[in-house]
């Protein structure tokens, strides 16, 4: 099929596929997301249930990630996560029916669950530290760390591009239909974040 | 292609059930938890598969519905599950080739 180009008053949209390539690429992308977080998710599984008495001095116990999980805590933030997928498809929801205070209320609410959820993770990873396991302690600990850190990263960067859009409506006054596909796209990197969250919450903490 | 857009998306009234639904399920799961931990019969090997089962469930609930998935063109779902289950075949058969116990 022939390339389709069209213009929304801003700047062309090619299609070839009668899917915006934008948001192709972007659901390209998180699919290639899967093989990242796999990796690490993997690693940690391969390195939870080892023997570590090597890593530490005699008469000193070894320190695992799930001996210091405080479980309702981080049921907390995951809740926290979850109900701001709702937030950002709410936003997505005001944005299509033109209402765009409504749409800057959602995009500000999922960006604070967002600060909420990357505080809970600092405030954790501070414990774990305090309680004598940290990055280099053993490689489960390690695992552990970058996972959860790969996945907070994640977090922070949606919470940039949340912010960016709020405050390119603030400025404007709204947001563009062109811009408008940046809420959608933002809206599924924010949700795939959340989804990651789904299954490390799952795996890492509640599976032993 | 168009019989691909002719569901209608969901109300701000629906998607707040939906999220009340994922929160109930993140409830069970936290209380298979705890009964996993406290209740000698409940053993691992039954509470792993069930925590399996309402992550596979919150999952596709949050793609279906708040990622729109199931609303878009068919390519995109082959995209994102080609991605998804190029994975699990990839870091499964690592782990059982390292030895590594999977799940259970």
């Amino acid at each position: 099929m022939a390339d389709v180009a069209h213009t929304d008053g801003h700047h062309d949209v090619h299609e070839s596929t009668g899917i915006d390539n934008r948001k192709l690429g972007m659901w390209v992308f998180l699919s290639s997301e899967f093989m990242f977080f796999g990796a690490l998710i993997s690693n940690y599984m391969l390195f939870k249930g080892r023997d570590y008495s090597a890593f530490v001095p005699a008469g000193q116990s070894v320190i695992l990630p799930r001996e210091l999980y405080d479980i309702p805590f981080t049921s907390v933030s995951s809740f926290v996560l979850l109900m701001s997928s709702l937030t950002m498809v709410l936003a997505h929801d005001a944005l299509a029916s033109g209402d765009q205070n409504r749409t800057r209320v959602w995009l500000a609410a999922t960006g604070l669950l967002g600060s909420v959820f990357i505080g809970g993770q600092v405030f954790e990873f501070t414990e774990f530290v305090q309680q004598g396991m940290t990055l280099s302690t053993n490689p489960a600990a390690s695992a552990f760390f970058v996972l959860t850190g790969f996945h907070g990263a994640h977090v922070f960067l949606g919470i940039l591009m949340l912010l960016s859009l709020y405050g390119i409506s603030k400025r404007q006054g709204g947001l563009t239909e062109s811009q408008g596909l940046n809420v959608e796209l933002v809206g599924l990197y924010w949700h795939f974040v959340d989804i990651i969250w789904i299954v490390i919450f799952t795996i890492v903490y509640l599976i032993p | 292609m168009a019989e691909e857009h002719a569901l209608a998306h969901p109300t701000p009234r629906q998607y707040v059930q939906i999220a009340v639904l994922l929160a109930i399920l993140t409830a069970i799961e936290v209380a298979l938890y705890y009964l996993e931990q406290s209740i000698d019969a409940f053993t691992t090997s039954i509470a792993a598969p069930l925590l399996i089962l309402l992550a596979v469930m919150k999952f596709v609930i949050v793609v279906g519905w708040f990622m729109h998935l199931r609303y878009e063109k068919s390519l995109l779902s082959k995209f994102f599950t080609t991605g998804f289950v190029a994975a699990m075949v990839l870091y499964v058969a690592v782990l059982f080739a390292l030895g590594a116990v999977v799940l259970l």
